[in-house]
């Protein structure tokens, strides 16, 4: 979609097109609640955030001038609201502590047993890694890892030039990857068995 | 992170060859893309969390549910009046109960009709009941004075004279242009005479009318100020300085005359 149709479709939601708005929400529903769901790891909560973000896209429909892509706009207006969520996760106490049922959703069911559970415990520490990294590092690895967003995107919508987000995705990925093997090597240094499973997210 | 080449050629977008070229001769480098490439494992083998069905239908109600700030804008306007459907107040209602700008505006919107109006000075209406009739009176005259009336006068004599058939020529003829320029030279040059003289002598009776106005003004003006000088500077009189009788301090001065001898000086 180009950048004029997305601005005739956001004009069109504006002039209170029904259909109009069903398609903005089809093209970005899911997407934006995949980006909710990284930032809250919890179903209800991203839910709750996604119709938080698109009420906010909707009552602000005016302020987009057609500049940059949609998903940016809607990203940066989101911007906030995933962020506050993410404080408030990181301030409650099971925050490092990933749950089986926050990384199902995002597990690919295989035939193999062994495979799923490996690929589960490197779901839970990849996450439980990321919300230690600084929460600048953290986003931007969201965006671009998780959700897929373009370095321009990603750019436009957290308001730094290309070579930033670069700059900050390269330290974002080196600084989970140490925090991982940090854990690894602490576990396997103080003899906790069942390390297997941990192990093989370096195999 | 102890070497950055790794970074720089990232961020350049280098090929792999290049990066790879530049881990086998750097061992922390090398050791950091092995990282990297187990981050990149990690995060690509998962997959978006999907929407369900229900949060969709509730994404696309939307509008069912508030309005946008700018159409809250009109709804506002419109609710002063009581013009809202009951589906219309709850959307507006919602969304106030949101954003905090429209329900900030919409408070001070409220506040319209509860203002009293203020009070104006007994004196206000015959004020400006006797500005609007010298407006009034000023403005005839004003136009009257104006080049455009002037111009608009001249133009209009100009054509009623045309229009009565009267030709200049005509009368130049009648009467000898030769004539007609000798007497209208001479008229000229003694009206001309009789002007500069009349000129000559009001030029001088006005210089000399300024002048004596200027020093009555002078005059005035230096007595106001001593006037004021001498009002703002009178004291009590002093009693005359008391001198020691024994005639110790004959032919001293006084603390004060010293003071005032050394202020002179």
């Amino acid at each position: 979609m180009s950048g004029t149709e997305e601005k005739a479709l956001v004009e069109r939601c504006r002039r209170g097109e029904d259909e109009a708005w069903r398609e903005l929400v089809d093209r970005f529903g899911q997407r934006i609640y995949s980006v909710a769901y990284h930032f809250t790891l919890k179903r209800e909560d991203a839910e709750e955030l996604a119709q938080e973000i698109f009420l906010k896209i909707f009552e602000n429909l005016h302020r987009y001038d057609g500049g940059f892509p949609l998903v940016a706009w809607i990203v940066s207006v989101s911007r906030n609201l995933c962020i506050d969520r993410y404080r408030r996760r990181k301030r409650e106490k099971s925050f490092r502590f990933v749950s089986d049922e926050a990384v199902a959703p995002m597990l690919t069911a295989r035939d193999d047993p062994a495979a799923d559970a490996l690929q589960k415990e490197r779901a839970k520490l990849l996450f439980s890694a990321l919300a230690e990294i600084p929460e600048d590092l953290a986003e931007v690895l969201v965006l671009r890892d998780l959700d897929g967003l373009a370095y321009e995107e990603i750019g436009r919508a957290l308001a730094l030039p290309d070579g930033t987000v670069k700059s900050r995705l390269f330290r974002a990925r080196a600084e989970v990857t140490r925090r991982i093997r940090e854990r690894h090597e602490n576990r396997a240094g103080s003899g906790f068995a069942s390390l297997a499973v941990v192990a093989g997210a370096f195999v | 992170m102890s070497c950055g080449e790794l970074e720089r050629l990232f961020l350049s977008d280098a090929p792999a060859g290049a990066a790879r070229a530049h881990c086998e001769a750097c061992a922390s480098c090398a050791a950091l893309a092995a990282d990297l490439e187990r981050a990149e494992a990690l995060v690509s083998r998962l997959r978006l969390p999907a929407a369900s069905e229900a949060l969709l239908r509730e994404l696309r109600s939307i509008p069912a549910r508030t309005v946008s700030c700018e159409a809250a804008d009109g709804l506002a306007a419109a609710a002063l009046d009581a013009e809202l459907s009951g589906a219309e107040r709850a959307r507006l209602d919602f969304h106030r109960s949101r954003c905090q700008a429209c329900a900030e505006a919409a408070g001070v919107l409220g506040q319209l009709r509860e203002l009293a109006p203020p009070a104006a000075a007994p004196w206000l209406a015959g004020r400006l009941a006797a500005g609007r009739r010298r407006q009034k009176a000023r403005s005839i005259w004003s136009f009257l004075a104006s080049p455009k009336a002037a111009i608009a006068l001249a133009y209009a004599a100009a054509v009623i004279v045309m229009l009565s058939g009267f030709n200049p020529a005509d009368l130049a003829r009648k009467a000898g242009v030769g004539r007609i320029e000798e007497t209208a030279l001479a008229s000229a040059q003694v009206a001309g005479r009789s002007l500069a003289d009349r000129f000559g002598a009001f030029e001088e009776d006005a210089i000399r009318r300024l002048a004596v106005w200027k020093g009555r003004a002078a005059g005035y003006g230096r007595a106001a100020i001593s006037t004021a000088i001498q009002l703002v500077m009178r004291t009590e009189p002093q009693p005359p300085p008391r001198r020691d009788r024994s005639g110790e301090d004959k032919g001293l001065l006084r603390t004060n005359e010293i003071e005032r001898q050394m202020w002179r000086a």
